[in-house]
């Protein structure tokens, strides 16, 4: 079980960091698209 | 507005899905500790990299017909992804081998025909690479797209079937039973959905920032 977990929470380290750094490159392509 | 929802959702979506995975769905019969828990992480990056081809092949397309920049840069950022795609489903299918049966590569039928398309779409790319004239670049991959698309259901979905292969038996197979626990399907069809979304998010921020940069370069000529 806590194998588990310490993999669940490290699958979830790295989806919440690729979301992070896709949404600020859709923020900043946005910006791009604006000027 | 709608598409910051969608972004949220697709964001909380997966947060679920990565939950479900590991202490939601049961573990599986007849595999190596917690080993069967990577289905959901490797059908879907597999089904993404189909998705992505297909969309690279249909962008070709379009480009053949209307000559259009833009269908290029779709067709190229589509073959990225599913060159992404494919490699991971390769990695993540290789840590399974590992687990299952103590070897990170077999030369598997299913692991041989992968890393057959690995190499025609890595080859597109080199293609691309060699061909210094935009418009004769864009014409070639554009027709190369199209013919190694052809490949792709057949390594796909039918050698990996026609035979016999260490890969656990697949959720579509030639019984039309589903051999799958009820919790198991659903996280798999959650992560397919959240995948799939995922594909299409970073196809259209890919599409944007590369038709950007075409635009400049295009102004700068």
């Amino acid at each position: 079980m806590n194998d588990l977990l310490a993999i669940m929470l490290v699958n979830l380290i790295i989806w919440v960091g690729l979301f992070a750094y896709v949404y600020r490159l859709d923020r900043r392509v946005g910006r791009m698209e604006d000027s | 507005m709608t598409r910051k929802i969608l972004i949220w959702s697709l964001f909380a979506g997966m947060c679920l899905v990565i939950w479900g995975a590991f202490l939601y769905a049961p573990s599986a019969q007849g595999f190596a500790g917690e080993s069967a828990r990577i289905v959901f992480f490797h059908v879907p990056t597999a089904w993404v990299a189909t998705l992505a081809f297909l969309v690279s092949c249909v962008a070709s397309i379009r480009y053949l017909r209307g000559r259009d920049p833009r269908d290029d840069v779709r067709a190229r950022v589509a073959a990225g992804l599913g060159l992404l795609g494919a490699i991971l489903a390769t990695v993540t299918g290789s840590i399974f081998a590992r687990i299952m049966w103590g070897s990170y590569w077999n030369w598997d039928p299913r692991e041989t025909s992968i890393t057959f398309l690995l190499l025609i779409y890595a080859a597109y790319f080199a293609l691309r690479g060699a061909v210094a004239d935009p418009e004769r670049r864009a014409t070639l991959a554009a027709v190369y797209s199209i013919l190694a698309f052809v490949t792709v259901p057949f390594l796909v979905f039918v050698v990996p079937r026609v035979y016999w292969s260490l890969h656990p038996d697949t959720v579509i197979n030639t019984q039309g039973e589903l051999k799958m626990d009820s919790r198991m399907f659903q996280v798999l069809m959650a992560s397919l959905a959240g995948f799939s979304g995922l594909f299409v998010w970073l196809y259209t921020v890919g599409c944007r920032l590369e038709l950007i940069r075409h635009r400049r370069e295009q102004e700068e000529l």
